[in-house]
């Protein structure tokens, strides 16, 4: 079900200065493109509307704003994350994953086991259907009971809205299917661009794009904690690398050599120049803003962290999320107002041992966004910083005997201050493996419990958009297959965000 | 014998006679090749392959053709000049690596050879760049094909007290598996070999951080030296081997797969869909120089879900082959001994699927025995078409350029469709192919502004090691994964997943090259921690080698012999200490083939020249000059992008 089935516009998605967004450099490159769009059509390639777009929708906020993307790479069990609680749903899934009855067993969790974990929200969803999170999770749990998280429940990639009878439809023309379903690779790039291997631009970076001009140091718009990503490039804003202890120093350009100051200075220059060969020339590039963005940051975030909230040890979630942390604590000195952050971890594939290893890698992602929300209620920004989550894909409900396979749709978590939180968003998918064409019950997946979405991604992703600051109308340019979504099982934005 | 192919270029430097490369002795005659030369430049020779390596894989044997004329001829000529039609004698269908006759320029000079050896191996010393330049390209691979590789990671393990059991739990470790592979790039004597198994390595991906089992440092080390022995073998029995490897058995859940049951429970996916994105296949259809087959504008996809759901059956029911196990009790666990680790899976026909298979058009009846229904599947991905351009243009991009022409992978697939004696899937003849192209040998590659690849970090370390004799000393190479971000931020078998640590089509964002239509794998690893942290790594490395705790001990600890147990020898660039310029040019030589343009080298030696070092200058002054010249030239970026 859709909590906010209608149109939910978002006073913050503006600026908060009407007449000086007017005036500012992306307004009027806007109003000049709009003439050449309205002359040659609206029949122009992809790529250059957004190029064009990303001109027009460049907002300067006067207030601080983050969006981070926590990434589970290896595709989440959404299954075993989000577990269905009522009786006769749980009932089906114990069945299907192998459990005896409610003790659970196979690679089905025991009933007992996620009572504590259970979800209350405030508005019970239809048909008595209720969730608990794995049990590992209690302090997501109590995030979403305390109203600080919400869950969106099974969203993947779509390019229209399908019914599984669509899905196996032979008219690819009418009913497409997002590029390379299942193939993790290619899906973590559709999640993160639309697009499969190979994308150069995410949905992350073009946000960014909009926000280029409300930072005073444009290098730090976007920025990843973990290794390289699409979802941080756009057209225009490129991603930026931090590690989790800072930035790191190219020491030989920093210092001296063994005592030759000669050495330093070539080096420096050998390393940041301009080359000629394409290779060589972006090597140099990147070591050139390393270099640059090194002394800005190690200034504005010094040694350690000013932060007294705790971060989990041996939890490398945690420590990208603390970094994170301690960049947004510097907004001031970096002279940030809105910021994209990207963080991973990795583990999720689990075709096997997913019932030992699944808890292990949940309670990780669990205990590193309590202690990140911590971190911003401490910096007073509780409700300027959204956390979420993204995943390659959901896996199968069926069982393989120790573990679940590659899947699509599944249900991911949305926390801050800003979310809507103690709710699910989405509509709850039916607990079935069956392959009846008729059955209301078995409409849910394509086969095995993959489940088909009944939200996009470009949904997801223009919720929290919209509330970072994008304007409705400029939404159609960061997100290609949102215009194919916006009835009222499709909404443009899926209201959990405040 | 089959198609006798002469891949020529219109414009190729000029002539000379063709000069009948190592042919086997007991063999038949058969016309060699006929090619017109435009006469360009002098100093340059062509050898016209005809094969070697006969049926018993034996040595190299005396050219046995009567071409005359000798190794890297040279000619002057300024009109075009007909090459001679010179009889070459060949094995009676024996199949070998250089079975297919081929025609390019021979190394005119060390940077020739040094640039051949840094695309072929792990390094570029003075021997081998004299050998290649004795025995031209062809004869110094033919060499290469069958030198021996000393003692096997394996053994190694073995012989270092790793398969003990005792209170240093070996058994649960695996950074004894790192030290087995480090050790054996830095000196194995098959350099050409261990490159190819390490460009293997990261196709058939398994990673030692997924390798969670008793014995996973020998699992490791099994797969390693199976990758290794099959280099320069048979696709199909590389195939094989992998699939049946308890490493991959660990690493993409073959091993414990169980048939479907009643209750909906279905065989593992995971190695079904793997093996045919990542191992032989990929995702949509390719001609055979690499380009996409589309249909209405859309590109064909190879495979779908059905036929990976279809293909998982057949690698259910397969299990470690425990046979002569013998336990050992070890606080209330049974350790099991380490055989199974280098021993094929075997099949359990009871947890076998029964179901038809029906996958890329082939069908298995579900009643077929196991085995032989694996053999089927895996002829079936053998036999496809893409792999040829699939595994070719990947074999390409980790040896020689990011972006091969399609003219180029269509000439590796058809070594790879038939290695000129009828046998598909010699990646021996593959390698050659990739190696001998003109478009690997063609000089203008030295000056485009995109031919090459980025340098993986760990073969950067590889090669400053070899070219500069580090060993360790103590014998332990206690030199643990170096994959996270602020250490080299790669190490061998260490990938974070299957996909290896780079994709081959990985584009960075934001750059001249997605503008240009390029990819960049390598590039998959860059950004501004790992550019920064692997200049720091060299920095010390490059002056005082690697530390290691504990050098006089095979287990993590660490002892009153710590320190540098991996020091560069430095040999030879010793002797040219007081001679900056000498010593650069010398390293611009081995580290990057005489890449690094003058104006480099001159910013280089004259940052040396601003402390001035004597023969008596103090051990500190001159290790100093030593290791700023060696990090100067590998921080560089012309010697970053192997061109």
């Amino acid at each position: 079900m859709n909590k906010h089935a209608s149109h939910h516009a978002c006073p913050d998605a503006y600026p908060a200065d009407a007449a000086a967004a007017a005036d500012s450099p992306g307004r009027r490159a806007f109003l000049r493109r709009s003439g050449q769009l309205a002359l040659t059509g609206t029949a122009l390639p992809f790529a250059l509307n957004l190029a064009a777009m990303g001109e027009a929708a460049a907002f300067d906020a006067s207030d601080y704003k983050a969006l981070v993307c926590v990434f589970l790479y290896g595709g989440n069990d959404y299954a075993n994350t989000v577990v269905t609680y009522d009786d006769a749903s749980y009932n089906s899934y114990a069945t299907i994953r192998g459990g005896s009855g409610q003790a659970g067993g196979g690679i089905a969790i025991a009933k007992s086991a996620l009572a504590p974990t259970l979800l209350t929200p405030t508005t019970p969803l239809a048909d008595g259907r209720q969730y608990a999170l794995n049990p590992a999770m209690t302090a997501l749990a109590g995030l979403f009971n305390s109203g600080k998280a919400a869950v969106q429940l099974n969203v993947g990639p779509l390019v229209v809205p399908l019914t599984r009878a669509q899905y196996g439809s032979a008219d690819r023309r009418t009913y497409p299917l997002p590029p390379k379903l299942f193939s993790h690779n290619d899906q973590q790039s559709v999640w993160q661009s639309s697009a499969g291997e190979g994308a150069t631009v995410g949905w992350g970076g073009r946000i960014g794009d909009l926000a280029l001009s409300s930072n005073g140091a444009s290098t730090f718009t976007c920025i990843s904690a973990t290794g390289n990503a699409v979802f941080l490039s756009g057209q225009s804003a490129l991603p930026y690398q931090v590690g989790t202890s800072g930035a790191v120093a190219v020491n030989a350009i920093k210092s001296n050599v063994f005592g030759m100051a000669a050495v330093q200075g070539t080096l420096s220059t050998l390393l940041q120049q301009s080359r000629g060969h394409v290779l060589e020339n972006e090597y140099n590039k990147v070591t050139a803003r390393s270099v640059a963005a090194e002394v800005q940051v190690s200034a504005a975030i010094g040694g350690s962290s000013t932060l007294t909230t705790t971060f989990p040890t041996g939890n490398g979630l945690a420590d990208q999320l603390k970094v994170v942390a301690r960049l947004i604590a510097a907004r001031g000195a970096l002279g940030t107002r809105r910021q994209v952050f990207f963080v991973s971890m990795g583990g999720f594939d689990l075709h096997g041992d997913l019932m030992t290893q699944h808890p292990v890698v949940l309670g990780k992602v669990s205990e590193a966004m309590a202690a990140f929300y911590n971190a911003t209620v401490e910096m007073g920004l509780a409700d300027k910083v959204t956390a979420f989550t993204a995943s390659d894909f959901g896996r199968t409900l069926a069982s393989n005997g120790s573990g679940s396979d590659h899947g699509w749709g599944s249900h991911h978590f949305m926390v801050g201050g800003a979310v809507r939180g103690k709710a699910f968003y989405g509509t709850a998918p039916t607990v079935s493996i069956g392959n009846s064409a008729t059955l209301p019950a078995d409409q849910s997946h394509v086969g095995q419990g993959r489940l088909l979405p009944t939200t996009s991604v470009d949904q997801y992703a223009a919720t929290l958009a919209r509330w970072f600051g994008v304007a409705d109308g400029e939404l159609n340019g960061i997100l290609p297959n949102l215009s194919h979504f916006g009835s009222a099982s499709y909404p443009r934005d899926l209201g959990f965000m405040a | 014998m089959t198609d006798l192919e002469t891949i020529t270029k219109p414009a190729l430097s000029d002539a000379s006679t063709a000069v009948a490369r190592p042919v086997d002795g007991a063999s038949t005659t058969r016309p060699a090749l006929k090619r017109t030369w435009l006469a360009a430049s002098v100093a340059a020779a062509t050898a016209a392959l005809e094969a070697c390596g006969g049926g018993g894989g034996g040595g190299e044997s005396p050219a046995a053709s009567a071409a005359s004329g000798g190794s890297p001829a040279t000619g002057t000529g300024g009109t075009p000049v007909a090459g001679s039609s010179t009889p070459t004698e060949a094995a009676g269908g024996a199949a070998g690596p250089l079975a297919q006759s081929r025609t390019f320029t021979a190394p005119a000079n060390d940077f020739d050879a040094a640039r051949f050896l840094l695309q072929a191996q792990l390094n570029a010393s003075d021997a081998d760049i004299a050998s290649v330049r004795a025995s031209g390209y062809a004869g110094y691979l033919s060499k290469q094909f069958d030198t021996a590789g000393g003692t096997t990671a394996w053994d190694w393990l073995n012989q270092r007290g790793y398969a003990a059991i005792d209170a240093n739990n070996f058994y649960d470790s695996t950074y004894p598996a790192d030290f087995a592979v480090w050790r054996q790039l830095f000196t194995a004597p098959d350099g050409m070999r261990k490159r190819v198994a390490l460009a293997l390595s990261e196709i058939f991906v398994i990673s030692t951080t997924g390798i969670t089992v008793t014995w996973g440092s020998h699992v490791v080390a099994a797969w390693w030296d199976m990758l290794s022995a099959n280099a320069f073998g048979n696709f199909r029995k590389l195939l094989e081997d992998v699939t049946l490897h308890p490493a991959m058995g660990l690493y993409l859940n073959t091993r414990g797969s169980l048939k479907e049951n009643a209750a909906g429970r279905q065989p593992d996916e995971n190695y079904a869909r793997e093996v045919m994105q990542l191992m032989t296949i990929g995702l949509v259809k390719l001609n055979a120089d690499g380009s996409v087959v589309t249909s209405g504008g859309v590109p064909v996809e190879t495979y779908g879900q059905t036929d990976v759901t279809n293909l998982a059956r057949v690698f259910s029911g397969y299990d470690f082959d425990m046979s002569g196990n013998v336990n050992t009790l070890v606080s209330g666990r049974n350790i099991s001994t380490t055989a199974f680790a280098q021993r094929p899976m075997v099949l359990n026909a009871a947890n076998h699927s029964t179901l038809d298979v029906n996958f890329l058009g082939t069908t298995i009846a579900g009643s077929t025995e196991g085995n032989a229904a694996r053999k089927l599947a895996l002829d079936t991905l053998f036999n496809h078409p893409n792999v040829g351009p699939f595994i070719g243009r990947q074999l390409i991009q980790r040896l020689v350029t990011s972006n091969p022409g399609p003219a180029y992978i269509a000439r590796v697939s058809a070594a790879f469709a038939d290695n000129g004696k009828g046998v598909r899937g010699d990646l021996g003849a593959v390698v050659a192919a990739v190696l001998l192209d003109d478009e690997a040998r063609d000089p203008a590659g030295t000056t485009s502004g995109t031919f090459g690849r980025l340098r993986e970090p760990m073969l950067r370390l590889v090669q400053w090691g070899r070219t500069f004799g580090v060993t360790s000393t103590a014998g332990s190479w206690k030199i643990y994964d170096q994959s996270a971000p602020g250490q080299l931020g790669q190490s061998p078998l260490r990938s974070g997943s299957v996909f290896n640590f780079f994709r081959p089509g990985y584009v960075p964002p934001a750059t001249a090259i997605a503008s240009a239509g390029l990819v960049a794998p390598e590039f998959q690893l860059v950004n501004e921690t790992t550019v920064s942290t692997y200049v720091n790594f060299m920095q010390n490395a490059a002056r005082f080698g690697l530390y290691s705790s504990g050098p006089d001990l095979p287990q993590a600890a660490s002892s009153s012999a710590n320190g540098y147990d991996m020091a560069p020898a430095y040999t030879v660039e010793k002797t040219l200490l007081t001679n900056a310029a000498a010593l650069v040019a010398r390293l611009n030589l081995l580290l990057a083939a005489g890449q690094l343009s003058t104006a480099t080298t001159s910013l280089i030696v004259s940052a040396l020249n601003t402390v001035n070092v004597t023969t008596t200058s103090t051990d500190a002054v001159r290790t100093a000059r030593m290791g700023a010249a060696v990090l100067m030239v590998m921080a560089s970026p012309e010697y970053l992008v192997q061109k």
